[in-house]
């Protein structure tokens, strides 16, 4: 019953109830979107939880989950670039930079749809999608660098939340430059080492998440909550 | 490639890919850190400059009262009892003595109106400001120039910043006050020639007289200390310079850079 609960899991649904008890009566609507993203993060995990073990009693007839985390790819790409564009406010004029980014994963986006379909997983948005949003935590920790005024950056939840963004994808760069290689060869020892890599950059991402949550509820106050 | 032979790139590429975030953000911490130091210190000395300011500004009000309660005892304490000597000895049964020694006690006490004013200039000196530095020396200039002993001409360079340091302008102020007093008490000058000109890092205050100038080497000690150190040190205290020349016969020229604002 419970076999969805594994260590990706078990991190997305800590920092989704964290997110939910710390972040119910939170000012900015933004910070609070993150607990709508967050339950559609667990629930997308669970259903391909579930539909991968379909797939995998009957081939034959079923698909596999990849459907659904294409799905999720649209929900990650708004809500990161609503909440980069959150962060970035108090700095520069992020609107036209965040729209721009948008606009190349949609772009992306549809053409993979169109060659492939859904079944298929848009790798190609994915990979694009991984380089902006590390653009985007570079250009955030560079805004820091020339911001005059000083922020305890160790009670920043806009610090913490972005720095979970760049382990989460830089971590998982080489996984991505290998993804045909680890998909086509279904080596137990690389399927292996593929999930422990992921487990691992999720458990630092989910951890830095949580934190940042927690700093946003209980730490002090970051200049974007101050807006 | 084999799948077992890329396992090891795979790892390694991973831990290299994972170091680099962790560097960055080891080195945003560390940066914040000095970061924090540096408001610190510079708060810190914010402080001790906050404190010297003050510790100028009574000092400057301390003399102030001073020049007063000397000003108030030796010249019109003098003058008004002098004055009251004089009309005490009137004796009304000789009009022609009589009528001298109140003409006499009148020219008295017209030095002593003369010698209230400008005791008054000296408490004025803040409302003046109210108007601007430019203002406030204005009006030091109008007042020399209706004595009728000097030919003050007054230039005014660059344009003035939209910010503006009362501080520094008060300071500034005085130490025209304290030049022009030197002038008129001890040079014998009949033409001052007076530049304040706006720079893109402070302002620059020329003062030139004709007078008799002096030796900055064979002043007095003391002399030093009640005029020239005075101007210098109030100048340093707002990170300002002070340069002195002066020929003996030939005039004096003090020249003030102070960063502004």
């Amino acid at each position: 019953m419970f076999g969805f609960l594994t260590v990706n899991t078990g991190a997305e649904l800590i920092c989704f109830f964290t997110a939910f008890f710390c972040l119910r009566s939170e000012k900015s609507p933004v910070w609070r979107l993150m607990i709508v993203f967050l339950f559609i993060t667990c629930v997308t995990e669970i259903l391909g939880y579930h539909f991968k073990m379909l797939y995998l009693a009957d081939r034959a007839h079923a698909r596999p989950n990849v459907w659904l985390y294409n799905i999720l790819l649209v929900f990650q790409a708004s809500f990161f670039s609503l909440m980069f564009n959150h962060i970035l406010q108090p700095y520069v004029k992020s609107l036209p930079v965040i729209l721009g980014g948008l606009a190349i994963f949609a772009l992306l986006y549809i053409y993979e749809l169109i060659v492939h379909g859904i079944f298929v997983y848009n790798e190609m948005t994915n990979t694009a999608m991984l380089v902006i949003l590390i653009l985007y935590s570079l250009y955030y920790y560079y805004c820091l660098f020339n911001d005059y005024e000083y922020h305890n950056v160790l009670k920043s939840a806009d610090f913490w939340w972005a720095t979970g963004i760049l382990f989460f994808y830089f971590g998982t760069t080489v996984l991505n430059i290998f993804f045909d290689n680890i998909l086509k060869g279904r080596a137990q020892s690389l399927i292996q080492l593929n999930y422990f890599i992921y487990r691992s950059v999720n458990v630092i991402f989910y951890s830095c998440w949580t934190y940042s949550i927690i700093c946003k509820r209980w730490l002090t106050p970051t200049l974007t909550a101050q807006l | 490639m084999a799948n077992t032979d890329i396992n090891g790139p795979i790892i390694i590429s991973s831990i290299i890919f994972l170091i680099a975030p962790a560097f960055i953000v080891a080195y945003i911490l560390v940066y914040n850190r000095r970061k924090k130091r540096h408001i610190e210190e510079k708060a810190q000395m914010k402080l001790i400059f906050d404190a010297e300011l003050i510790k100028t500004q009574m000092e400057i009000q301390e003399q102030t009262m001073q020049t007063i309660g000397a000003d108030l005892h030796d010249n019109i304490g003098q003058l008004l009892s002098l004055t009251s000597l004089t009309l005490n000895s009137i004796e009304l049964d000789n009009t022609d003595k009589a009528q001298q020694k109140i003409d006499a006690a009148i020219e008295l006490n017209l030095k002593s109106i003369k010698e209230m004013r400008l005791l008054g200039r000296l408490l004025h000196g803040e409302q003046l400001l109210k108007l601007g530095l430019e203002e406030a020396i204005r009006s030091e200039i109008t007042w020399i120039e209706k004595s009728g002993r000097f030919a003050v001409i007054y230039d005014i360079d660059g344009e003035r910043p939209d910010a503006n340091n009362a501080d520094k302008d008060l300071i500034l102020f005085r130490i025209t006050q304290e030049i022009l007093n030197n002038i008129i008490k001890h040079s014998q000058a009949k033409e001052i020639n007076i530049k304040l000109g706006y720079r893109d890092t402070g302002i620059r205050l020329q003062i030139i007289d004709n007078g008799t100038g002096f030796s900055i080497g064979d002043l007095p000690e003391a002399q030093k200390g009640m005029g020239l150190k005075n101007i210098q040190k109030r100048a340093e205290i707002v990170g300002g310079e002070v340069f002195i020349q002066s020929t003996p016969g030939e005039g004096t020229c003090i020249d003030i850079f102070i960063p502004y604002p």
